[in-house]
């Protein structure tokens, strides 16, 4: 098993978990948002909008996974060319690269479902107050956004 | 420009004079007129001859008429909702009037709105009897369904001189164990299954009364279950004909009703206009219990821009006789409502600025600094020419429909947002992820994202250094000199010390720079302190915050990454839809999935970008310099939803 494991195998593994667990993440998130959501507009129908908008954030995560995911492919010639001979040490890096959008965006992903769920409740009482209910649920993204960088930094430094 | 000055006003007319004065007020809408009440007045002057809803009785008539009006509205929205398109909504167009034909169209819109809620709140109670009818009609039939079998008239199930009859239900397993019972205690009595139910026997029996205590002990033995149709005549068939009919009426009788409901639609704009109407008086009421008044006079007291208050003395003077206006700078730490004022390019970013608060009466106004940033961090964080076109078109076809309200600003936003997005993707992108006019003119942020990285991080200490010199100019306005060098001059030093170690040869200068930055923080940081060995230590860990300067500028990498992210996803789009080329199907989805992709990323990045950017704006840039804490101006206004008032005194 080991021995017929190759560095391309090794890289399809990063490309598969950040898919994976930032969409795991995403859409935890979204559901948890989605769920606070649906109660606040069976009281006002007119805040779909607004609490739409607020749903979408903990998106990004999951397209985030599956950037590196496509890139990571298309690093390793599986899209568009031939697929590559890849060394076990590169397949390593290929696989680590995966890993901080991976985890990170598993976890904030949920933690921004939180945050935004908690936003729309804001803007139950107080629509004029979306900016400041998006703001809180972005601080979190950072952190995702940080781990996209170093995700694409590991992989254009292969 | 920034924040506007703001005057604090004192109005002193005669009584009889009062209702010109506040039509007069809310038309030009530039004062707001402060609570007395709401605040304390004890110690003033004029406390006690501040007067408590003194209109309290024309209030009240107004709010009812209100209600009344409300209640027309809300019934013919239930049963004939209006549907106003989106355009129309955000465009919030009206219907003109004057301000003298108002009150006499009041007058005729009164008399509507009366006769059309006599009208309406008597279909309401004729709905209401007629639901309450369906609902029993609907609980007898349920009831009566199960009886259809029965052809004995519901009028004879009662007691005579010498039998009686019942019908009710019983478990159908023990059925036969009841005429088993029955058979043995009362041979005379008569029991017939008439239908079965869901595990429930409907029998009607029939017994003489001298048996009426056996019978009945073994039927409540067996959970019998007594039903009583008293006010029915005839079968069970026959009156379930009826309550059909009588439904079908009652239905009929609904549309009739809903029908003369419909012939009141007509006033659907009357009523709104006169909701307007009776909105604005009530308002010029409500104001009236924040004025103080002696014997003949009253006074008012509000805040006015300064650049307003030639123009409302000069138009109450034309108007009335008696009015006499005083105004005054703001006090010294006297809190004073917030407006700001920007030249036209920079006014729609308001909008940017009023989404995270209001600054404070005494700060700056942070709009037109942050503008230019944010146009350039919008268009770093989108990097699609192509996308950049549709964003800007966008804009310009917004701003040809949308002509009032925070919507246009929005559309500004966007087609300046487009522009930039234009200009940094043909630099540093593509258009819609593809090389169509060629290698990006400066370089491909995808092929060396490590330069563009560079480039984020110098973009952001451009705009922290910016910051910053904004607070020293705040401090030096403020005669705090020595403020502004220890706190902001020692941390340039310090800062710019440390990134000329990067600059080669510069090793010397660099050193001494941020020694000498760091020295002074340390000796100056800890002035608030009371001892010498406090000053020190404070001052020693003030040096720590270089740590918040660190991870500000290292938040500006964002801009790579999402500019990165529109790139890589429209790639993959791109991809994806060609490996589907060379079948005449292919052709097909992949045109849909170039257009479902491309709207897609569209919209999640134009989004991602416009708040990444704000952020930007309210946590990096801010942090430097901005004072918050401030007061949006409300004035006292023409607040309508239907009309549009044309005043003799408003400005044109």
């Amino acid at each position: 098993m080991i021995e017929s494991m190759t560095g391309l195998s090794l890289a399809i593994v990063g490309a598969a978990l950040a898919v994976l667990l930032a969409g795991i993440g995403s859409a935890i998130g979204i559901g948890i948002v989605g769920q606070t959501a649906a109660g606040v507009v069976t009281e006002d129908p007119d805040k779909f909008g607004p609490t739409l908008l607020l749903q979408a954030l903990p998106g990004t995560q999951g397209i985030y996974g599956l950037l590196i995911g496509f890139l990571i492919l298309q690093r390793t010639g599986m899209i568009g060319g031939t697929p590559m001979e890849i060394s076990m040490a590169e397949g390593w890096l290929f696989l680590l690269s995966g890993l901080p959008i991976a985890f990170v965006g598993l976890m904030s992903a949920i933690a921004q479902g939180k945050a935004a769920a908690s936003g729309v409740l804001l803007i139950a009482k107080r629509p004029e107050e979306l900016g400041k209910a998006i703001i809180y649920a972005v601080m979190v993204e950072t952190y995702a956004v940080l781990a996209l960088l170093m995700s694409i930094m590991i992989l254009f430094g292969i | 420009m920034g924040i506007a000055k703001m005057n604090k006003l004192y109005l002193v007319a005669h009584q009889a004079e009062k209702d010109k004065v506040l039509a007069i007020l809310q038309q030009l809408g530039v004062l707001e007129v402060s609570d007395l009440q709401a605040k304390d007045a004890e110690g003033q002057a004029w406390a006690e001859m501040v007067e408590e809803d003194q209109e309290q009785e024309a209030l009240q008539s107004l709010e009812a008429r209100l209600a009344d009006v409300r209640f027309s509205l809300d019934f013919l929205q239930r049963y004939y909702p209006a549907k106003k398109s989106l355009l129309a909504a955000l465009n919030d167009s009206k219907m003109v009037v004057n301000s003298v034909q108002l009150s006499s169209n009041a007058a005729e819109w009164d008399k509507i709105s009366a006769n059309v809620y006599a009208a309406l709140r008597k279909i309401d109670e004729k709905l209401m009897l007629l639901r309450n009818e369906e609902t029993r009609l609907q609980n007898l039939k349920v009831q009566l369904t199960p009886w259809v079998k029965l052809d004995v008239p519901l009028e004879e199930i009662k007691a005579t001189a010498v039998v009686r009859t019942e019908l009710g239900s019983l478990p159908a397993a023990e059925l036969g164990q009841v005429r088993e019972e029955l058979a043995a205690a009362a041979p005379a009595c008569y029991l017939q299954e008439v239908n079965s139910d869901r595990g429930e026997s409907l029998v009607f029996v029939l017994y003489h009364l001298a048996d009426a205590d056996d019978v009945l002990a073994i039927l409540k033995q067996h959970n019998f279950n007594r039903q009583n149709f008293p006010q029915l005549q005839g079968t069970a068939s026959e009156n379930l004909k009826r309550i059909e009919q009588e439904l079908a009426k009652a239905g009929s009788e609904r549309t009739a009703a809903l029908a003369g409901a419909a012939e009141q639609l007509k006033y659907r704009d009357q009523l709104n206009y006169f909701l307007d109407y009776l909105t604005l008086e009530r308002d010029k009421k409500q104001v009236v219990s924040n004025l103080a008044r002696t014997g003949n006079a009253f006074i008012l007291e509000g805040w006015i821009c300064q650049s307003d208050l030639p123009g409302l003395k000069k138009k109450l003077a034309a108007a009335c006789e008696t009015v006499e206006v005083l105004a005054r700078e703001p006090e010294e730490n006297e809190a004073f409502p917030v407006v700001l004022e920007n030249k036209p390019i920079f006014a729609p970013f308001d909008f940017i600025t009023k989404l995270y608060g209001t600054p404070g009466p005494r700060g700056l106004d942070p709009t037109p600094m942050l503008a230019p940033f944010f146009i350039v961090f919008f268009g770093l964080c989108m990097t699609d020419a192509g996308y950049g076109v549709i964003i800007a078109l966008l804009g310009i076809v917004g701003l040809k429909l949308i002509k009032t309200g925070p919507a246009r600003n929005l559309m500004w936003i966007f087609l300046a947002g487009g522009l930039s997005t234009v200009f940094f993707g043909w630099l540093v992108g593509g258009w819609f992820g593809l090389p169509l006019f060629g290698a990006p003119l400066f370089f491909d942020s995808l092929e060396d994202p490590m330069r563009m990285l560079v480039y984020a991080f110098v973009l952001g200490i451009i705009q922290i250094f910016f910051g910053m010199a904004i607070q020293f100019y705040r401090l030096v306005r403020q005669g705090k000199i020595l403020d502004a060098i220890f706190d902001v001059g020692f941390w340039y030093l310090l800062i710019i010390g440390l990134l000329l170690f990067i600059a080669p040869g510069m090793g010397g200068i660099a050193q001494s720079m941020a020694l000498a930055g760091a020295g002074g923080l340390i000796l100056t940081q800890g002035r608030a302190q009371p001892t010498l060995i406090k000053k020190f230590f404070s001052g020693l860990l003030s040096l720590y915050n270089i740590t918040g300067y660190l991870s500000d500028v290292l938040s500006y990498s964002r801009l790579l990454a999402l500019g990165l992210a529109t790139a890589v996803i429209a790639l993959a789009i791109n991809t994806m839809a060609g490996l589907l080329a060379g079948h005449p199907i292919g052709y097909v989805v992949m045109v849909i999935l170039l257009l479902a992709g491309h709207t897609f990323n569209l919209i999640i990045n134009t989004l991602g970008s416009y708040i990444h950017s704000s952020r930007l704006q309210y946590i990096e840039f801010y942090n430097r310099f901005y004072e918050g804490g401030g007061r949006a101006f409300v004035p006292f206004r023409l607040k309508t939803r239907s009309i549009q008032i044309q005043s003799e005194w408003q400005n044109k």
